[in-house]
């Protein structure tokens, strides 16, 4: 009679996580599919049902039309890739450098430049004084305001640091006999072996560049250095493209409801993560997975 | 004499290294630590646009006491704290709950496809957020709005309404890390042998007593940590979103110092007050790190350092 209601027992439990789980899992695609809904329902459609559409009966692109015909996005994505791609490399490149130098254990001074990286992580200048440095570099309304402050993560540089660290002593040595320098060893052996490090912490360095807007809103006037979520952010907000006006401009079958642009905005800003979420998912869940596994 | 030899010797030997080195320092020195020293000059200085930092006056600890006693600062400095410690209150059980409920998961690779949707939206910009936070709750086309139209109740204006503003901020926010929240944890959850498991339900022990008597003690230097890492940033409160959230209907409950730094320290050009608060934020999360990092080693053997 026991072991009957004992087997109930962990039946009711599974039952009860599993639909937890499922619910949260829901909770976080519903908002996706009903902001796509919206971006393709036109709008005497959204008129004729109220503004109440999750599936639209017919789906239209104009909205994607309008945000896209915009010049200052197709700007805004150069400006974003640009960021991404080439800030990413720079920071990779910089901490690559700074973690070898860091994992040699017999260098004077690791332990003060360790402490002075650490430090950081703990206290900072805040906005102000960290504002009136990038003016007196000269950094005001260039590219590189986003792309300096954001260069070293303390953090990552640490994390790769430890990881070449944890590299076999074994391949280094073998190289040192051979008479190769520092450099022919970073070049050649800890590079390479880095792999993995590198493209955790690249993958988050991406998405960082990719996201960031608070930088391009303080450093920047010129709004063709924009980045995208600076004119998403500038979309989103009321009436950001003078929509009304030119909806009056506009034949009946060609008004798009802001709400639209607004929700095809939102997709526009998604798109990209989802196309990359597959690489975040296997070099940075991983990575990171793998990396407090071993820790 | 000697020794001084030798550590010059030393030093011509890694040559190399120090030379690689020097951008690193150099990033360092300009964009960490020169702000840093800034802030402590110009906290204690009248900051004037068009003066610069050495040739404007000392005003001593003038600043400070603006900032201790000026009513809108301390009606931010209290936002802050409120804010912040409402998101830790609400924010840290969730994914520990999550991520057991994801450990004891049978059918696995249902469970799989679960964690790899619920991490997604950690990747989402505030941006985004926001546009789904418009998404549901404007009150033209919100979803929200729309059921309780249909339900034939009164439409909220959720966006510019004080009362809702720290719910829908504090809920979107928890909705974008659940997920990713888990990883930490799932990681320790992993290491816990089955053959506990298997022993406890011979011994007669239920799910609930198997989370309380295995898993959850085997998670609790994890616990322990990121509670200590969510403490020092008490006096964050996220003001990259709630810049992106909030409308000046709403500054009686949202402005933080993050955003009122932003607006009126260097919007409005109070440099040096601004300056003082954002030395006083820093100052205090410092603080509480240092602390909960000696309670987290001294009671459960675990700290960041």
């Amino acid at each position: 009679m026991r072991k009957v209601i004992q087997v109930d027992s962990e039946k009711l439990y599974q039952i009860i996580i599993t639909s937890i789980v499922s619910i949260l899992s829901l909770t976080m695609i519903f908002p996706l599919v009903y902001v796509l809904g919206m971006s393709l329902t036109s709008q005497p459609e959204l008129i004729r049902r109220d503004y109440f559409v999750i599936i639209p009966e017919m789906p239209v692109l104009t909205a994607y039309k309008r945000i896209l015909s915009s010049p200052s996005i197709w700007k805004a994505l150069e400006i974003s890739l640009f960021r991404s791609i080439f800030g990413t490399a720079l920071s990779l490149f910089i901490m690559l450098i700074g973690a070898f130098v860091l994992s040699r254990k017999t260098l004077p001074g690791r332990k003060q430049f360790l402490i002075m990286i650490l430090a950081t992580i703990l206290f900072n200048g805040g906005l102000i004084p960290s504002y009136y440095v990038v003016k007196q570099l000269g950094l005001i309304n260039t590219v590189w305001a986003m792309i300096i402050p954001p260069l070293i993560d303390s953090f990552g540089l640490l994390v790769i640091k430890i990881f070449i660290e944890n590299l076999p002593e074994s391949l280094v040595e073998s190289v040192k006999l051979d008479g190769a320098s520092e450099i022919q060893q970073l070049i050649y052996i800890v590079a390479p072996l880095s792999g993995p490090a590198l493209a955790a912490i690249g993958m988050f360095t991406v998405v960082n560049h990719w996201n960031s807007w608070f930088d391009a809103l303080i450093y920047l006037t010129r709004k063709n250095l924009y980045p995208l979520q600076m004119v998403l952010r500038n979309m989103m907000s009321v009436e950001g493209m003078g929509n009304d006006m030119m909806n009056y401009l506009l034949k009946d079958t060609e008004r798009v409801a802001s709400e639209s642009i607004k929700m095809a905005t939102v997709v526009v800003g998604v798109l990209p993560i989802l196309m990359l979420y597959p690489f975040l998912q296997r070099y940075f869940i991983h990575g990171i997975y793998m990396g407090s596994v071993k820790g | 004499m000697k020794r001084g030899v030798r550590f010059w010797g030393k030093i011509k030997q890694h040559g190399i290294l120090y030379l690689l080195f020097a951008p690193v320092i150099a990033y360092y020195v300009l964009v960490r630590y020169w702000p840093i020293f800034l802030a402590w000059i110009a906290a204690f200085k009248d900051l004037k646009i068009g003066s610069g930092v050495f040739s404007s006056e000392w005003v001593g600890l003038e600043n400070f006491r603006i900032v201790f006693t000026d009513a809108e600062l301390l009606r931010v400095i209290k936002n802050t704290f409120e804010i912040s410690i409402l998101r830790l209150v609400i924010g840290f059980l969730p994914p520990i709950f999550l991520a057991i409920m994801f450990h004891d998961m049978v059918l696995v690779r249902f469970r799989k496809w679960c964690q790899t949707v619920m991490y997604i939206p950690h990747f989402f910009s505030w941006v985004i957020i926001y546009g789904l936070v418009f998404a549901f709750f404007s009150t033209g086309s919100g979803f929200i709005n729309n059921i309780l139209e249909m339900a034939g109740m009164q439409k909220v204006d959720f966006l510019v309404s004080s009362a809702w503003f720290r719910p829908i901020l504090i809920g979107s926010n928890l909705w974008k890390g659940l997920g990713w929240g888990t990883i930490i944890y799932m990681a320790a959850l992993t290491a816990i042998d089955k053959q506990q498991y298997e022993a406890a339900k011979i011994d007669g022990a239920g799910p609930i007593k198997r989370i309380i008597h295995i898993t959850f003690p085997c998670i609790l230097p994890v616990v322990s940590f990121v509670l200590c890492i969510n403490l020092g940033f008490i006096l964050y409160a996220g003001g990259e979103q709630i810049l992106m959230f909030y409308n000046s209907s709403v500054y009686d409950v949202a402005d933080v110092i993050d955003t009122w730094v932003y607006r009126i320290g260097l919007g409005s050009m109070r440099y040096g007050v601004g300056t003082a608060v954002g030395l006083f934020q820093s100052f205090i999360g410092m603080i509480v790190v240092i602390v909960s990092n000696y309670l987290s080693k001294r009671y459960t053997g675990n700290g960041i350092w």
